[in-house]
């Protein structure tokens, strides 16, 4: 290359430098380069591409062409031409970042516009891609007639050319996007409703936005920053002590900390009431970290806040009316709490009474006593002031002018000497919609309510509404409580409510004290279930389950174990009640404590048992007592003779006559023990002194009452059969109870091992013939011996495990030294039947003759 | 007037309303070569103490006309200083309890160790 072509190049490249400088846009800049590159360096085409938006093929924006008819095809086809990365020579420059020659486009493998070019005659073709910030942003092809060989230095100036572009149109992008950021920046920064204070490291304000200003009541000073507070009026969140200089958070972020929401208060004199702000702050720096400064945004927060505080307020109420506060104390609340909503406001609210004529003091702690206490206990109507009126009508009552409205006549005089001038009054109204009362707002001057005023308005009568409704729910639940309560308590009754599906329980007091719970305990269901004896609290909670289930009533008879031990006998009776999907909703009812009654009850089953067994230990005893006295005698007498002729016989001196005498009375002693054993008839004899008339149905009566307890003992029954004509007969009557008493309780014994449904004893009387008193006492057992029932009569036998043999033996004995008989035979089905026949007492025969 | 004589101060006077009973004491004692004075009554008995030395009565308490309770009773006035052996064949604590008061020198259920028996008689005549 000569000097020449260096020095032009050079002059090339000053000229587009240039005038690529004094273009306004990149297309014109393009043009500009096409143009002199041509011009300057003997190319007959120059074209450029740029990638389109979505970055995805490159298309024609502009050419240059010398001044030859036969390259306007090849234009044409150019313009329509669409590259995608790595196609035809724009294509492949875009992708590989890099020049590419071309000797001859028209066999190039890689050339769509080969046709094109043949028919325009052009063989060398370049491609130059013009980059900026390492992004190709425009492609640039230049053609020529001559087939040449790669031109390195030429490709060098294009190149150049090309660079020089791109770091022009880099610059000229940057230095509009930075001024059109700033315009944005600046917009917004005046516009945003946040304050925006940026201070340099000096506490210099280098921006300080509109709402900054507005803020803080002045703009940016150049005083120094230790005077921030005061002009700006900064305060802790106590809204008094001036914030600390050191804590402001601009300050923090120029020492290059970092600020979040930070609550400043900041009151000056064009912000009386002051405003709430919160801080965001942030440190400057420069590319190196070096800190210039640092940025603060400031939110207004005044109105976020005093919803804060309201809702606060409103939060406090609504929590004491939740702990049952005295309804004074709530509305009272209510009312300070309405009243430090706005400046200059006054409220009351005023209740209704019961009756629904007249009104009662509700709430008015800063309204004057003598206007309070003259309101107290005036009617309602549709002329009485402002609450009167919007009681009676039930719609919110605007006076504007206390002075002026008609409503408002009757009160006047107290209203001007109160200094009140408008009134405006809303009915407090139950969900049910019966008015409660209502709320009113006075003020000191002439005028409606604001839309603010009004919200506050709502809400009150929202609050109010749910606490006075509250209290007289209470009411009517104290008084259907002590309704219940003093039922419950004149009729020893617990009133209790279990709420299955929350485990919880109501009890009233009685029902308290019958269980054994402190009166403030909160009860459940289980709580209730454990007070049950343990004995039987299975059958109880399956009884209750049972009921719940089915949606059934129940009742159950058990036992309570209180606390140290005590036990109470109780008759439990309830019933599920549901709603009307059939969904169980609470089981409803009392608890009657019936000890009193079982103690009686138990102490006269005890004295009945106990009476029945000293009869029957009596009754054995005397037997018992009777018998071993016969058979002591003969056995005594039978020892003593035999130890007699033993002694003879040591002696060496006995006289045979006296040893066969004392044999012989030793075998007679014998026979007469044997006789006893048999039938202790001499006993019956000796004892059957105290004859009367019996009347058999009146001493099976008694006999079965006597064993009563040992049946239900049994899980048996004892029924009887009476033949109200059966004769009376002469008798013993302990004698015959000894007999019925042995007979019964064989009876009971030879049933034990069946089912207890079974177990069943019949006792019949029958009269037969008039002079015959029969009884039988029959069982469903397992009978008697089939070869021969009259074996059970026999001394020693006993189908008993304990049984002596001894009870039938002596029945018998009994009933024939009664002259009657006894005989044991098997029912036809099962069981065994004891027939007893006695005579008929001698009057008693005619009687019951005649009577027949 | 009692009659006093050497045959009565060994005598043992046996009270009992079962004949076979009476006789069976009355040979055991004979057997040891006591004498023995059987009576079936005891009123019998309390004639014979009223006008006899009576050392010794072995008693039942339990006879029918007069009960030996009664017995001992009437024999504490017209013979206190006799001694008593109480036979019974009722196991009845009340009549024990009472007889025991009354307070003979031995207490028999019936029917009785024979060598007990004996040695109580024996040990009362040496007693009385």
């Amino acid at each position: 290359m000569s000097g020449d072509d260096h020095s032009e190049q050079l002059n090339l490249l000053q000229t587009i430098t240039l005038e690529v400088a004094a273009a306004t846009d990149l297309s014109s800049a393009l043009e500009i380069v096409l143009r002199r590159v041509c011009e300057k360096t003997g190319w007959v085409i120059g074209q450029a591409w740029v990638p389109n938006k979505e970055e995805a093929v490159l298309n024609f924006v502009s050419g240059w062409y010398c001044d030859d008819g036969e390259l306007k095809p090849f234009k044409a086809v150019s313009e329509k031409s669409h590259f995608e990365p790595g196609i035809g020579l724009p294509g492949r420059v875009w992708k590989s970042k890099q020049p590419a020659w071309l000797e001859n486009v028209t066999n190039d493998p890689n050339f769509p516009r080969a046709t094109a070019a043949r028919t325009a005659g052009l063989k060398t073709g370049v491609g130059i891609p013009i980059l900026a910030r390492s992004k190709v942003i425009a492609v640039l092809e230049f053609f020529m007639r001559e087939s040449r060989s790669q031109n390195e230095q030429l490709v060098k100036v294009i190149a150049a050319v090309a660079a020089q572009l791109g770091l022009v149109m880099e610059r000229k992008g940057a230095t509009e996007e930075l001024s059109r950021i700033n315009e944005i920046l600046h917009s917004i920064l005046s516009d945003m409703g946040d304050a925006v204070i940026v201070a340099d490291k000096d506490e210099n304000f280098l921006v300080f936005n509109p709402a900054a200003e507005r803020m803080f009541g002045a703009g940016a000073t150049k005083r120094n920053a230790s005077e921030w507070l005061h002009r700006y009026g900064l305060y802790l969140p106590d809204k008094v002590t001036p914030f600390p200089h050191e804590q402001l958070p601009l300050i923090r972020s120029i020492h290059g900390e970092e600020v979040n929401n930070v609550e400043v208060f900041v009151r000056h004199e064009k912000a009386p009431h002051g405003i709430w702000t919160r801080i965001t702050g942030r440190p400057l720096r420069d590319s190196n970290g070096e800190l210039l400064g640092g940025v603060i945004v400031c939110r207004d927060i005044t109105e976020v806040k005093e919803e804060e505080v309201f809702r606060a307020g409103q939060s406090r109420v609504l929590e004491m009316i939740a702990a049952d506060a005295p309804l004074a104390d709530v509305l009272t609340s209510l009312v300070i709490l309405m009243e430090g909503q706005a400046e200059g406001l006054r409220c009351s609210i005023l209740l209704l009474n019961r009756d629904g004529k007249h009104v009662r003091h509700g709430a008015a702690p800063n309204l004057p006593e003598a206007y309070v206490k003259a309101v107290d206990g005036s009617p309602i109507g549709p002329r009485n002031g402002s609450c009167g009126t919007a009681m009676y009508t039930r719609k919110p009552v605007v006076v504007t002018n206390v002075m002026t409205d008609p409503l408002w006549t009757d009160y006047r005089e107290l209203a001007q000497i109160c200094g009140l001038r408008a009134c405006w009054s809303t009915p407090i109204v139950s969900w049910q919609g019966d008015v409660l009362g209502s709320f009113a707002m006075y003020r000191q001057e002439t005028r409606g309510p604001q839309p603010e005023e009004t919200r506050l308005t709502e809400i009150a009568t929202h609050i109010a509404g749910i606490a006075i409704d509250r209290q007289r729910q209470q009411e009517v639940l104290r008084e259907r409580d002590a309704r219940i309560n003093l039922a419950a308590e004149s009729a020893d009754l617990a009133f209790w409510v279990l709420y299955p599906e929350q485990g919880t329980a109501w009890m009233s007091d009685k029902g308290r004290r019958i269980y054994g719970f402190d009166s403030n305990l909160p009860l459940t269901c289980d709580l209730i279930l454990s007070r049950v004896h343990p004995d039987e609290r299975v059958a109880v909670k399956a009884e209750y389950d049972r009921a719940c289930a089915l949606h059934d009533a129940f009742e159950s008879e058990h036992r309570l174990l209180l606390p140290y031990g005590k036990t109470r006998w109780v008759i439990m009776r309830g019933r599920c009640l549901q709603d009307e999907h059939g969904n169980l909703l609470e089981t409803i009812g009392v608890t009657l404590d019936v000890s009193p009654q079982k103690q009686a009850a138990l102490q006269v089953q005890v004295q009945r048992e106990e009476m029945a067994h000293r009869n029957r230990v009596a009754l054995m005893g005397e037997m018992t007592a009777s018998f071993a006295h016969e058979i002591n005698q003969p056995l005594t007498a039978i020892s003593n003779k035999a130890s007699a002729a033993r002694r003879f016989l040591d002696r060496g001196n006995i006289d045979p006559v006296l040893l066969r005498e004392l044999l012989q009375e030793i075998a007679a002693d014998s026979q007469r023990a044997g006789e006893v054993m048999r039938g202790i008839r001499s006993l019956v004899r000796k004892e059957t002194s105290e004859q009367t008339l019996l009347n058999l149905n009146a001493i099976i009566s008694d006999t079965v009452r006597l064993v009563s307890s040992d049946v239900l003992n049994r899980e048996s029954v004892v029924t009887t059969e009476l033949d109200p004509n059966v004769p009376a007969v002469q008798g013993t009557l302990v004698q015959i109870q000894q007999v019925l008493l042995n007979l019964i309780i064989n009876a009971l014994d030879a049933m034990e091992t069946l089912p207890p449904a079974e177990r069943r004893v019949i006792v019949t009387t029958r009269s037969d013939k008039g002079d015959v008193a029969e009884f039988t006492v029959r069982d469903f057992g397992s009978g008697l011996p089939k070869d021969r029932p009259d074996k059970v009569f026999d001394h020693f036998f006993s189908t008993k495990q304990k049984g002596m043999g001894m009870g039938l033996a002596i029945v018998r004995s009994i009933i024939e030294a009664h002259g009657g008989t006894i005989s044991g035979e098997n029912a036809p089905d099962r069981g065994a039947r004891m027939v007893v026949r006695l005579p008929a007492a001698r009057g008693e025969i005619q009687k019951s003759k005649a009577a027949a | 007037m009692i009659e006093s004589s050497q045959a009565e101060a060994n005598e043992v006077c046996v009270v009992d309303d079962d004949p076979s009973v009476l006789k069976s004491i009355h040979y055991l004692l004979a057997s040891e070569g006591f004498k023995v004075r059987p009576f079936n009554k005891a009123a019998d008995f309390l004639a014979h103490a009223g006008t006899h030395h009576v050392p010794i009565v072995v008693t039942d308490i339990w006879m029918d006309e007069v009960t030996g309770l009664e017995l001992l009773a009437r024999l504490c006035a017209i013979s206190p200083r006799t001694k008593v052996i109480v036979i019974t064949a009722r196991e009845d604590l009340a009549a024990r309890a009472t007889a025991m008061a009354i307070g003979p020198v031995a207490f028999f259920m019936k029917p009785f160790d024979d060598e007990k028996f004996i040695a109580a008689v024996r040990d009362a005549l040496s007693r009385a």
